[in-house]
């Protein structure tokens, strides 16, 4: 009976989560000034969430390092379906310059499915904005699917 | 109280100081931003200094043989594996590799990323085969050739012994 109207609010709230898989915190802190009042992503509904259970799109950063991935793949299973997963920056896509390091077991790929990515190192928190844009978009399209 | 009661007044006519980017075009970056990875490989000379360069290793190369001894060299730069410190531009001799002020690096495939660019490297022309007779002659022409530079010199060594 609400399904509608609770879908059409959902996907006005895409609540983001945060992940830092080893980063060297570049990323963290152009996603951090993505929320603060010059680019305020809470305008579009974005909120970064404390628990990965509320969350809607997973942000990852960093190259996955031996330390982090099991934590990393523990928490990615505990975010609820339909979740979207944006990698953010160069390292989860590739490992960047810590490629090919004893302490790195990434990519990202190898985990988890990857919807969007943003390259650069760090990217800009436009490019931050349009891709968590694009998730949200994605997110909605999913939501439909399981909906059918 | 007065100052702030009248800036509280202004704000209410001011636009907003929050960009407006999702609405309207992404503002332009400043001057030096480096970017997305620009390749001319009209300019290339497949020296390969790039790719010594490069810490993150984000560029492939692939060297294919065509049919008439050319090579078709393809240049594949990654960008979600770049860490754009300008390394490969900054040594880059013939100015092939630019970095331009495109920040919006954003995709959901890994052809997104790519900025790939080949050309085809001339092989050098044959080279005119000689007879042995020639050849010999050749021989024969440097040999003389190298005596009377020989010659020359203890002539003008005498000279100068002469003259000491």
């Amino acid at each position: 009976m609400f399904e509608k109207l609770i879908d059409n609010s959902m996907a006005k709230s895409p609540w983001i989560f945060h992940i830092n898989a080893g980063s060297c915190n570049g990323c963290d802190i152009e996603l951090v000034s993505v929320l603060t009042p010059r680019y305020d992503a809470e305008r579009l509904g974005f909120k970064l969430t404390g628990t990965p259970r509320q969350a809607d799109i997973v942000v990852v950063s960093g190259p996955i390092t031996v330390q982090t991935r099991d934590r990393l793949v523990r928490t990615l299973a505990q975010v609820p379906e339909p979740r979207v997963v944006v990698s953010l920056g160069s390292c989860p896509r590739s490992g960047n310059v810590f490629k090919g390091s004893y302490a790195i077991d990434g990519p990202l790929e190898k985990y988890t499915h990857v919807d969007v990515s943003v390259g650069g190192c760090t990217p800009k928190p436009e490019a931050i904005m349009a891709a968590l844009v694009q998730a949200a978009q994605i997110l909605e399209e999913k939501r439909k699917e399981m909906r059918k | 109280m007065l100052p702030y009661l009248t800036k509280a007044v202004s704000n209410l006519f001011h636009k907003p100081s929050t960009e407006q980017f999702p609405a309207g075009d992404p503002p332009k970056a400043a001057e030096g931003y480096r970017g997305r990875l620009s390749y001319d490989p009209e300019k290339c000379v497949n020296c390969g200094m790039c790719i010594r360069v490069c810490a993150p290793q984000c560029m492939e190369r692939t060297i294919e043989k065509l049919e008439n001894g050319d090579q078709k060299i393809t240049f594949t730069f990654d960008m979600t594996s770049c860490t754009f410190c300008s390394m490969c531009a900054d040594f880059c001799a013939r100015h092939a590799i630019t970095l331009t002020d495109d920040y919006m690096i954003v995709g959901t495939k890994p052809e997104d990323f790519l900025v790939t660019g080949s050309f085809v490297k001339k092989a050098p022309p044959p080279k005119p085969k000689l007879t042995p007779e020639q050849i010999a002659e050749m021989k024969a022409k440097a040999e003389a050739a190298k005596k009377a530079k020989a010659e020359a010199a203890a002539k003008a060594a005498a000279a100068a012994a002469d003259n000491g």
